[in-house]
């Protein structure tokens, strides 16, 4: 039997260092530009660190799931940003309407004109030869898309893809917390990068899902509501979310004189 | 090994692929596939995500403990051994193992394991990710089994990639992403369907995929319905709320 090749990305041990330097570059992005960490910042530390030519993203706006144009990189970002905005057709329109990752590594191939017929040539009149979308989600939480785009054919390198899903991932999370009037990156940790940006845990989906119903409100601000309980209590997000999921702890809508927008709900036994 | 059962278990899955196919639901039935034909008392599928990290993403039990047990993995144990490696793992006697994986080896003991097993799931010269057995009874696995279990991972990875044309390089990674966000909107609605039924996780899990296939509804989609509000699931069993918990009036 041949031997196996490395495995397609680090393993555990490298995965926070690698989150870390990704944070790292979107930081320095941030502290170049002179402002506080955004998610434009984010974008523009992927188009760097990928090696593409250009970049854009765009966030919800009212039902638009991605209809507004937040930040792009050059002219050719921002053309063909509002050609699938126009058209309704390209890559990100397909990313934010199915949810998934698009990888167009070739728009003169056959298959990216048979299923973009009117924006490929477009698109390619612009100067992009690759195109990649990126979905800002997590889960059902969807807040925009990222697209970057090449003025040359080819795919992105396995490292250059597993580190632009980091910088989309951290983009959504960017955005979510810019929801939040005045208030960005809640629950940080050392060097401000956001806590859960650290490690996935299922109990904070789940956690996620149940603070729909115990506070009454959507999936966004379910979680927006999540991050800052543990921030306001000064609580891992991951403790906070197993104490959730395993119900000695419960959220209430109801203000009370507190007027912190929550109420603790009695421990169940 | 019951041979009537290993064709049977491998028609259905092949079948699977071909009817109204969601990637959450046909891993998941692969794991319960692997605990009825392999003498294992849970089985868990696991994939790296971009950072590295490996992820659950189908159990053959939701249980919190279970879960928790391939969340460990992500640090020490069989899983990550397998991944770096590419290569087959196993322990035979988790009482033997805490030089080796000491928080990992004490935890599955505690949940009632005593071996366990981590097989590759690989693409040509990429390992994406692992399946991980688990028995309560110390002892070496079976060769058959061990056969059979790596072939249940290989018929796991095809069936991440079957949607699509598999021409393209891209694809495998696209429809990783795929699963690994299908995952996490299925964890978000069976929180929502667990708080709103007064279940658990294990149930409320449960009780989606039923829906789903009662109403010819892909599972994923059916979640990030349900999630998003549009997806009420009329005609799911109601439950009368536990003893003791407070149903607040919906604003």
């Amino acid at each position: 039997m041949a031997a196996v090749v490395a495995p397609l990305a680090g393993a555990a041990r490298m995965a926070v260092s690698r989150q870390g330097r990704i944070w790292g570059l979107v930081a320095a992005e941030a502290a170049n530009r002179g402002g506080q960490v955004s998610a434009s910042d984010a974008c523009a530390a992927a188009v760097a660190a990928v090696q593409v030519t250009g970049g854009w993203l765009s966030a919800a706006s009212g039902a638009e799931p991605a209809g507004h144009l937040m930040s792009v990189t050059d002219a050719v970002s921002e053309r063909l940003a509002e050609l699938q905005l126009m058209l309704g057709e390209g890559p990100c329109p397909d990313a934010v309407g199915y949810g998934d990752l698009v990888l167009a590594s070739d728009l003169g191939e056959l298959e990216a004109d048979r299923r973009w017929p009117v924006f490929v040539p477009a698109a390619r009149r612009a100067g992009a030869a690759a195109m990649f979308a990126f979905p800002l989600r997590i889960g059902a939480i969807q807040t925009g898309v990222m697209g970057l785009y090449r003025d040359r054919a080819g795919p992105l390198s396995d490292v250059q893809l597993g580190d632009a899903l980091i910088f989309a991932d951290t983009a959504a999370l960017l955005l979510i917390s810019a929801d939040e009037a005045g208030e960005t990156a809640a629950g940080s940790g050392p060097g401000g990068q956001p806590a859960d940006l650290a490690g996935h845990r299922a109990e904070i989906d789940q956690a996620t899902g149940m603070l729909t119903e115990q506070l009454g409100v959507g999936i966004t601000e379910a979680f927006i509501r999540l991050r800052a309980y543990a921030y306001a209590h000064d609580r891992a997000l991951a403790d906070l979310a197993r104490d959730i999921v395993a119900r000695r702890l419960r959220l209430g809508p109801d203000p009370g004189p507190s007027e912190d927008g929550w109420r603790d709900g009695t421990p169940h036994r | 090994m019951d041979g009537e059962l290993l064709s049977d278990t491998f028609v259905e899955l092949t079948d699977t692929m071909v009817a109204g196919f969601d990637v959450i639901d046909f891993l998941h039935m692969l794991t319960d596939r692997s605990v009825a034909l392999l003498d294992v008392e849970a089985a868990g599928l696991l994939l790296a995500d971009p950072r590295g990290e490996l992820r659950v993403v189908a159990a053959s039990s939701e249980a919190v403990r279970l879960i928790e047990l391939f969340q460990l993995q992500n640090d020490q144990g069989p899983c990550l051994d397998c991944f770096r490696s590419g290569r087959p793992v196993q322990a035979t006697d988790l009482a033997a193992e805490a030089g080796r994986w000491p928080r990992f080896a004490s935890a599955a003991r505690q949940a009632g394991f005593g071996a366990v097993q981590a097989l590759p799931m690989r693409l040509r010269e990429q390992v994406i990710g692992a399946l991980n057995l688990f028995r309560a009874d110390p002892g070496a696995f079976a060769a058959a089994d061990i056969r059979v279990g790596q072939a249940l991972a290989d018929v796991a990875t095809i069936g991440l990639l079957h949607e699509r044309s598999m021409r393209r390089r891209d694809t495998l990674n696209e429809q990783l992403q795929t699963a690994l966000n299908s995952r996490v909107v299925i964890e978000q609605a069976k929180g929502k369907l667990a708080e709103r039924l007064g279940v658990d996780m294990d149930q409320a899990f449960s009780l989606l995929r039923d829906f789903a296939r009662a109403r010819n509804r892909r599972l994923s989609e059916l979640a990030q319905a349900f999630v998003d509000g549009t997806e009420t699931l009329i005609g799911l069993t109601r439950q009368q709320p536990r003893p003791g918990s407070q149903r607040e009036p919906r604003a």
